[in-house]
């Protein structure tokens, strides 16, 4: 109970406060701007939460996504543009609602289910993660080790449908990862005698390059639109919502649990959450030939799903230290930066920041119904803003961001690189974010990896000994010879025969 | 600009090749078998073998162009865009320290605006608005010491 009200003590201060409402305006603003994402918006807020306590930078990265999901949608409806990827699912859907006139009706249930299903993955995080970190308080380097292959392994289709280079990408990380003195035995390695090398390759100056200076880069060369007319105006939102709940409170249930199951399995996240509810609900309607013509049915079972895919991402995140998606594997960084490695113990030594994160999650998504309205409301003038202001902002942001982490221009020169890379493996079709990820948990895996292997003595059964590393162990060795199956050319090419007989 | 996959492969080949060559001058680990050496080596050997997947299924696919070249690439004006996106960073690296950050950061922006195409007033007050402003917040709130270059005596 103590735990409890500390947490409260440590959200209710006013400097929290101004934070959590400072980068729910940040994140509103960006994700309602078509071309900047809800990821981008998390890589632009993490240099400045390095410099807060853990609450309110957690509350600032929790805050600004929750938003920035949300605000997705509003574009999507006005423009047919998803302010966020995982507005995309139901963007020509909303556009559809908005010629028929139907604007007020399609914003109003996008605000409403938004914020029930955010709330409805947040309960299922506060159930779910204690429990699960009870059993996870047993885990050994073997299972934690099984842990991080398993999730690695559902990060490699983090925004891709090709196995083989989200695995490549992964691998590129990890590698990346390897950069610095080892975990073990204490040893340079490809650090080429450079003194910046010598601690590694920084994860945020990474992150700003990856997700957000190739986004620059892309967003140069598509220079000629401006600012974005609206012609359509705002009225009353609530209008008509309360029957929308009426007839599809199950699409609501439905799509909020699709969305929290997807949240929480490692490496897929709100887009896809989406995507996958959308799916379902047409399948299953009644009046599945309505779909795509501005039916609000598909729209209540993937706004609901993004929004509690957030808050599930974070169970494997507190948990077990292993990111949900994209989002989480930023906040895993930040968490480790903050000297609170995630995992088990933290439920135990410092129950406080895990309430207190619970209590930010519920703050934020009440906050997402008023500020959202407002947002609404404004998204003409929000949507005016040109690009080729917001671009040359965004860089100066980038560059200082990646500065103040180390203090000196090898952060910036970090970004630069990595920016660069980051925007010619998204050229090939290579996703950046299973890079990020292997990048994050590289460390801890090598570190797993080598005292299994010192523990077992190099003998492989020692890694399935136990039971639950067992079972897991199988679980991802099962998981490898399927995608290996896949990837193989003789597979992929039988899959394909397959297919057209 | 998109090369095929059997180029992309071979030049991650290349990378995990050396990453794994270079392996062999870290000395072992004292008393152990399993040294800094082995972890790289794996994740050097898996880039190998999802390279050359990549380069097999490329060219079992075959016939595709070596390099594909998009539209905005033949437009001199985005491609010129895309030039100074990154001649700005570029840039910051290099006048940072001596210029200072503030009339850096005024530069950049403002040599960014008028290229694409904001009107010259409020170029010159967007840029020199949001250099103030993101040095009050990040120099004087987070005390990042930001380069103060030529204003030194006035910071």
């Amino acid at each position: 109970m103590t735990a409890i009200s500390t947490a409260f003590g440590l959200v209710f201060d006013p400097t929290v406060l101004a934070v959590i409402m400072g980068s729910a305006i940040f994140g509103m603003f960006v994700g309602a701007m078509p071309g900047l994402t809800a990821t981008m918006a998390t890589a632009l807020l993490v240099p400045v939460t390095f410099f807060m306590a853990p609450v309110p930078a957690l509350g600032a990265i929790v805050t600004a996504t929750a938003m920035a999901i949300f605000a997705g949608d509003i574009p999507a409806a006005m423009l047919r543009m998803p302010g966020t990827p995982a507005s995309a699912a139901y963007a020509d859907e909303s556009y559809e609602m908005t010629k028929k006139g139907q604007l007020d009706l399609c914003m109003g249930v996008n605000l409403v289910f938004s914020v029930l299903g955010g709330i409805f993955g947040v309960i299922i995080l506060i159930v779910l993660a204690p429990v699960l970190a009870e059993v996870a308080i047993n885990f050994s380097s073997f299972e934690y080790f099984w842990l991080a292959c398993l999730g690695l392994t559902c990060a490699v289709f983090i925004g891709t449908g090709d196995p083989l280079k989200g695995l490549l990408s992964l691998f590129i990380g990890l590698a990346i990862g390897c950069i610095g003195i080892d975990p073990a035995a204490g040893q340079p390695r490809f650090t080429f005698g450079n003194v910046d090398l010598l601690s590694g390759i920084n994860f945020i100056p990474t992150l700003i390059g990856m997700f957000a200076v190739s986004e620059l880069l892309r967003g140069a060369v598509t220079m000629e639109r401006g600012g974005h007319v609206v012609a359509q105006a705002v009225g009353n939102l609530m209008t008509g919502v309360g029957a929308v709940f009426k007839k599809y409170w199950f699409n609501f249930l439905r799509g909020s649990t699709i969305g929290t199951v997807i949240g929480a399995l490692p490496g897929a996240g709100a887009d896809i959450a989406a995507w996958v509810s959308y799916a379902v609900s047409k399948k299953t309607s009644k009046e599945p030939e309505k779909f795509g013509t501005g039916h609000i049915e598909g729209i209540v079972d993937s706004t609901s799903a993004n929004n509690s895919a957030l808050g599930a991402a974070w169970i494997p995140a507190l948990v077990f230290g292993i990111p949900g998606d994209s989002i989480t594997a930023i906040v895993i960084g930040v968490l480790y930066m903050k000297g609170m490695n995630p995992g088990p113990s933290v439920f135990l030594q410092t129950p406080e920041l895990i309430y207190a994160v619970f209590i930010i999650f519920i703050l934020a998504n009440l906050l997402m119904f008023p500020l959202g309205w407002v947002a609404i409301k404004s998204a003409k003038q929000i949507l005016r803003v040109p690009r080729n202001i917001l671009l040359p902002i965004i860089l100066i942001f980038c560059i200082v961001g990646s500065y103040a982490m180390t203090n000196s221009l090898y952060g910036v020169v970090l970004m630069v690189a990595m920016g660069v890379f980051g925007w010619l493996l998204e050229e090939h079709g290579v996703p950046v974010a299973p890079l990020i990820l292997g990048l994050v948990l590289g460390e801890m895996l090598e570190q797993n990896f080598m005292s299994s292997m010192i523990k077992a003595d190099g003998s492989l059964i020692g890694f399935l000994s136990r039971p639950i590393a067992g079972v897991l162990g199988v679980a991802t060795l099962g998981l490898w010879a399927f995608m290996i199956w896949k990837a193989l050319p003789f597979g992929a090419a039988r899959a394909a025969v397959d297919a057209k007989a | 600009m998109r090369f095929n996959d059997a180029v992309v492969g071979t030049a991650f080949l290349l990378i995990a090749g050396a990453m794994i060559a270079m392996t062999f001058t870290f000395p072992p680990f004292p008393g152990q078998k399993y040294g800094p050496s082995l972890f790289p080596r794996i994740i050097g050997g898996g880039i190998i073998v999802f390279s050359v997947l990549l380069m097999l299924r490329e060219w079992r696919a075959g016939g595709r162009p070596l390099l594909v070249l998009e539209g905005w690439v033949r437009s001199p004006r985005r491609l010129a865009s895309f030039a100074l996106m990154l001649a700005a960073m570029v840039f910051y690296l290099l006048a940072s320290e001596p210029l200072g950050f503030m009339p850096t950061a005024f530069l950049i922006q403002l040599g960014l605006f008028l290229w694409f195409g904001v009107r010259p007033i409020m170029a010159m007050v967007v840029a020199v608005v949001m250099t103030i402003a993101v040095q009050y917040f990040f120099g004087s709130l987070m005390r990042v010491p930001l380069p103060r270059g030529i204003l030194d005596s006035v910071l």
